[in-house]
């Protein structure tokens, strides 16, 4: 070690120090890349011991590489090191963004996810060696090895705390990714600054600071970008957001728990929806004696379907929906036709994307069995789907045995809603035959079987049910006082009596 | 870039003479709430269309081509508003054939008219129709062979077709700065009642029920549907002496929203405000139907009902016809059955060229004012009382219905009437584009000098009137309008003033002329579908009891009527 107190080695001994300080900035960028690719890659595909396992792998072993890669730098090391700050802090910085858009715009979730885990683990592995070679005249070697690794150790620690504690829940995955890239290249601009005198580089200069603009674009734009603007609104973090021509799609993640949101409302959570979808289901389906021909209006997620495919009785099922966008994302979809078992890529399956009081009105056929599942009446334009007028047409196009199967709202939260439509059918000339289960993250819900027989309790059910069973169903269709019929008008074309009483009900459980 | 005007019902009033007392009413308009500011309207489309306004004024110049040829048509109806179809269709369904509906429009249907684009079917006028009273036979009659009533409730009346009835939300109502659903007295008084508003409200109500529910010693109603069935009691009929602003003055009721209520239903109904409305008409409009009533409505309107008869009358209905002389061939001093016919000239609008009809007996279904001009020899002692409100109607295409819409939307302290909804009765739940037909009857008290200033503006000046009017409760409107059609309706509708329904010219109306007869809705004085139904089946059942042909009466009970 040089001992002499010149001027020279004392600048030489700051910049020496200035370059520990940024292994620690380096060492701390570097894992929160990590643990941001594991977070999303486990929000997306779900099993975060697999998501995390293969991405520490793969970061691990690209880092290695980078290692490995760093043998073939040889001349002007500093400005090589502030190059691969700059493109540390551009891949890093835009991990969240690209994932996210991966994830909703294409198939190859996997490639990008991989190759972007790599690309970052090799660059932040060619970085330590660079500055071992960089500072091996400064310091004696054991001296070197021991700062620049502990100070590489305390980067991962810094990271690994900030990331559960303050960045996930205060600052949200996209903005932690700009400012992380944000600080690996503000570490390039110090380094040029530092080595100024030694090297002019221009060129390096004018890279940093676009990239650094084009970061800090991204802090302020990226969630019109991804369209992720009401993430705030959300309990869980955000994964995808759509707009369709008809409504706002958003699914949110958490736990392995995914949710999907219409305009806001919960249309199910993936930890019970098996419980709704079974309830609505397979009552009026077993019931029915020769279920060849089956039609479903609404559900797009295709989770009905689904349960619909697994009575083997079952030729054909026409799923009428009015949002193509909804039934793309539920066939198409890895992530998301996974949920619903790709039931919609069946060939037993045909996707009509039509307005369905519309498309009743024009088609002739009959079906032994129907389910409804549209929205809740809480509008105008979804309320005429509740009306004597909807159900006589529905009347029409069921079989003289078959059974239709109705959501209609809580019976306990919305309990006037819940027997308005209970009249409505009966009112229409069907059997009413109502019943309830309860969903933990909807709470108790309702259902209506309409048919024009009287409804006969099924013996048996498909195999492979997680919730119904011979023994539970006949408790579902008996109701507890709080739920009991309470009088209630029809709901009419002309009155929307229901829209009222669904709006009024709901608004009394309102915080 | 244009500017939108907020038209006020000052504005209207300079335009005629008696300012003074059409201010007394309490709905002048808030000048000064609205600002007037320039809106971008580049991207609007449209024209003012239909009504020949040309070929009225060839009329009454004169001139037109002498008839070249002579055809026998046995009867002749002249014109194929709802009146003259009524007529034709209850000959058919009674089995008489030999006849011909002339209408000088390319497409009948008068002021029942309707148009289409992409988007929807429209109406160019009336738009609905009451789910009609036990008296109005003829309309049960028409709707149920239409199909439009679904079941036969228990007490045996028709039970209409919930798809064709109005759907909710029927109406709301821009006030104080807001949309508030519904438009009754009730629901606008309800939000900020002035003192005694809730009172003078009561007392409104109270004497509703009582007409509603008066019958004279035969059984008459006080205010019937066709209004000839109406009782003639003298107290009844003293109302038509006053007029509707004179009631509410009598009455005590100075309630300023109570007047801007009843003033809308009279605009909406009659073209005429509080004080140029006589006040049995005013009565007639709240009193005439049961309570709770429904309305039937159709995207073009009541261009539905035109479309059914004209189906049914395709080969009798001859359109681009302008009939511009009639005349008698005999003397009609005589017996009636003496006369030897009636000369039709018409002249095709389509080849410029002209024929002469030799009829035996002729419907004639026009506006009376025009017989001045067509009907030789015809004198109606005071037939200036009949008079006529302009209107203008506009059809809008927007991209998106406007968050909210309900079918029928109304701004307070507007001169417009607001507008409707064409594509409200669409049973689809997806949102989409829609058509919205805007009314603004001229309701002021000189016609004459409105209808000038009407027919004078530019199809701009209408998109910067409406514009302004739907602006302040519609923000960023025109961005969502891509087309503005305007109807120009000279003389839209027969004036209730007071005097004239229970005055002589309008009773000697009714009286045939020769071979003469008479069938419109200027008869009744209220331009209803109902009143202009009564008339031409009247007057198809007339005929064929004089000519000997065996029919059913589809007006029931109806005595005989003035
Ligand atoms: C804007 C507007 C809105 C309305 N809304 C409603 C409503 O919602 N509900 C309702 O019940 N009523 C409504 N009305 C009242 C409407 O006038 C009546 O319902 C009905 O259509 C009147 O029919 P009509 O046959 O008596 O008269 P018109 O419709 O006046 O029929 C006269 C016919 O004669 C034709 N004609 C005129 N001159 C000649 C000629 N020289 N030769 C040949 N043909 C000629 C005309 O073109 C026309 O077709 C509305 C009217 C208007 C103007």
């Amino acid at each position: 070690m040089d001992e002499h107190n010149t001027p020279s080695t004392d600048d030489r001994h700051s910049k020496s120090l200035a370059l520990l300080c940024s292994v620690f900035a380096i060492a701390t960028c570097g894992l929160i890349y990590e643990l941001l690719a594991g977070t999303i890659a486990s929000y997306m595909l779900g099993d975060s011991v697999t998501q995390f396992s293969t991405i520490i792998g793969v970061y691990l072993f690209s880092m290695g590489l980078g290692s490995y890669l760093s043998r073939y730098f040889h001349k002007d090391l500093i400005a090589v090191f502030i190059q691969i700050e700059i493109l540390v802090g551009l891949i890093g910085g835009l991990s969240s963004l690209v994932l996210f858009m991966a994830f909703a715009e294409l198939d190859a979730f996997r490639v990008v996810l991989y190759s972007w885990v790599a690309l970052t683990g090799i660059l932040v592995g060619l970085e330590i060696p660079l500055v071992l070679r960089i500072l091996k005249d400064q310091f004696p070697f054991s001296d070197l090895i021991s700062k620049v690794l502990s100070l590489d150790y305390l980067g991962g620690l810094a990271a690994s705390l900030l990331f559960p504690l303050w960045l996930v829940p205060q600052v949200g995955l996209m903005q932690s990714s700009f400012v992380f890239g944000v600080l690996n290249v503000l570490v390039a601009v110090w380094t040029c600054h530092l080595f100024r005198a030694q090297h002019r580089r221009p060129i390096l200069t004018v890279q940093a600071y676009a990239v650094l603009a084009l970061l800090l674009t991204g802090v302020a734009f990226s969630e019109v970008l991804l369209d992720f603007s009401e993430r705030r609104l959300y309990q869980d973090p955000v994964i995808f957001a759509r707009s369709s021509r008809y409504q706002r799609i958003v699914a949110t993640q958490a736990q392995g728990e995914m949710r999907l949101f219409l305009n806001g409302d919960l249309q199910f959570s993936s930890l019970d929806e098996y419980r709704y979808h079974e309830a609505l289901v397979h009552p009026g389906l077993a019931s029915v004696a020769s279920p060849q021909q089956v039609l479903v209006l609404g559900g797009g997620d295709g989770m009905v379907v689904r349960e619909i495919l697994k009575d083997q009785r079952v030729q054909h099922v026409t799923l009428v929906d009015l949002d193509p966008t909804m039934t793309d994302l539920f066939t198409d979809h890895r992530v998301f036709a996974a949920l619903n078992n790709y039931a919609l890529r069946s060939p037993r399956v045909e996707v009509v994307n039509a307005d369905a009081f519309v498309w009743l009105e024009d088609s002739t056929s009959r079906y032994d069995f129907i389910v409804i599942d549209f929205p809740d009446p809480s509008n105008y334009s979804l309320g005429k789907l509740y009306t004597t007028t909807f159900y006589r047409r529905l009347a029409a196009h069921l079989a003289p045995d078959g059974v239709a199967a109705i959501q209609s709202s809580s019976p306990l939260m919305a309990r006037r809603a819940f027997w308005c439509i209970v009249e409505t059918v009966r009112m229409a000339g069907f059997d009413a035959t109502p019943y309830h289960v309860a969903v933990p993250s909807f709470g108790e819900w309702g259902y209506v079987l309409a048919s024009h027989e009287p409804f006969q309790m099924p013996e048996r059910f498909p195999e492979n049910l997680r919730f119904l069973n011979q023994l539970i169903t006949p408790a579902l269709f008996t109701f507890p006082t709080d739920m009991e019929a309470v009088p209630v008008e029809v709901n009419r074309l002309n009155n929307q009596i229901l829209v009222r009483y669904q709006k009024e009900d709901w608004g009394q459980f309102a915080p | 870039m244009t500017a939108i005007r907020h038209l006020t019902r000052r504005d209207l009033l300079r335009l005629s003479p008696s300012v003074a007392a059409a201010l007394a009413v309490g709905c002048r308009s808030r000048t000064g709430r609205f600002v007037d500011r320039e809106i971008d309207t580049g991207r609007i489309a449209g024209s003012i269309v239909g009504a020949s306004h040309e070929v009225g004024h060839r009329l009454r110049a004169g001139g037109l081509p002498e008839p070249q040829e002579i055809r026998d048509v046995p009867v002749v109806i002249v014109g194929a508003g709802i009146a003259g179809l009524s007529a034709g269709w209850k000959l058919a369904k009674s089995g008489f054939r030999d006849f011909e509906i002339l209408e000088l429009e390319t497409d009948a249907g008068g002021n029942s008219r309707w148009g289409a684009n992409e988007v929807s079917a429209y109406p160019w006028g009336a738009h609905y129709l009451p789910v009609p009273s036990s008296e109005s036979t003829a309309v049960r009659e028409l709707l149920e062979e239409m199909g439009m009533v679904h079941d036969l409730g228990p007490d045996g009346d028709p039970i209409y077709d919930p798809r064709h009835l109005c759907h909710a939300p029927q109406e709301r109502l821009f006030i104080d700065g807001r949309w508030q659903e519904g438009i009754s007295a009730r629901e606008l008084l309800g939000t900020a009642p002035a003192p005694g508003d809730q009172a003078m409200l009561a007392e409104f109500e109270q004497q509703v029920r009582r007409y509603q529910d008066y019958r004279d010693a035969r059984g008459r109603r006080a205010f019937a549907l066709p209004m000839a069935l109406s009782s003639d009691d003298p107290d009844l009929v003293a109302l038509d002496r006053i007029s509707m602003l004179e009631y509410f003055d009598r009455a005590g009721w100075t309630s300023e929203r109570l007047r801007w209520y009843v003033d809308y239903c009279c605009r909406d109904d009659y073209g005429c405000s509080l004080e140029t409305t006589s006040a049995w008409a005013a009565w007639h409009y709240f009193c005439s139907r049961d309570e709770e009533v429904e309305y039937l409505t159709w995207p073009e309107g009541n261009g539905r009902i035109v479309r059914h008869i004209v189906e049914r009358l395709e080969r009798h209905l001859h359109s681009g016809m302008l009939v511009y002389r009639i005349r008698l061939t005999a003397d009609p001093g005589t017996s009636e059955t003496s006369t030897e016919g009636v000369d039709v000239d018409v002249l095709d609008t389509r080849t410029n060229s002209s024929v002469r009809i030799r009829a035996r007996q002729v419907i004639y279904a026009l506006p009376r004012f025009t017989a001045t001009h067509v009907l030789a020899g015809y004198e109606l002692p005071g037939i200036d009382a009949f008079s006529y409100a302009p209107w203008m109607v506009a059809n809008l295409t927007v991209d998106r219905l406007p968050e909210g819409a309900a079918w029928d939307n109304v701004i307070y302290d507007s001169l417009s009437l607001g507008y409707v909804v064409a594509t409200h009765q669409n049973l689809r739940v997806a949102p989409g584009p829609s058509v919205l037909t805007y009314y603004m009857p001229l309701a002021v008290p000189n016609p004459e000098v409105a209808r000038r200033w009407m027919l004078e503006r530019s199809w701009d000046d209408w998109v910067s009137i409406i514009l302004g009017d739907l602006a302040p409760a519609h923000v960023g409107l025109e961005s969502l309008v891509t087309q503005i059609d305007v109807m120009l309706w000279g003389h839209a509708m027969i004036r209730p003033v007071p005097g004239f329904l229970w005055g002589e010219p309008r009773r000697r109306a009714a009286e045939a002329f020769g071979p003469v007869r008479f069938a419109h809705s200027d008869m009744s004085g209220i331009s209803l579908f109902e009143e202009a139904q009564y008339r031409g089946v009247r007057a198809a059942e007339d005929l064929m009891r004089d000519v000997g042909h065996a029919y059913r009466s589809s007006l029931g009970l109806a005595e005989e009527g003035v």
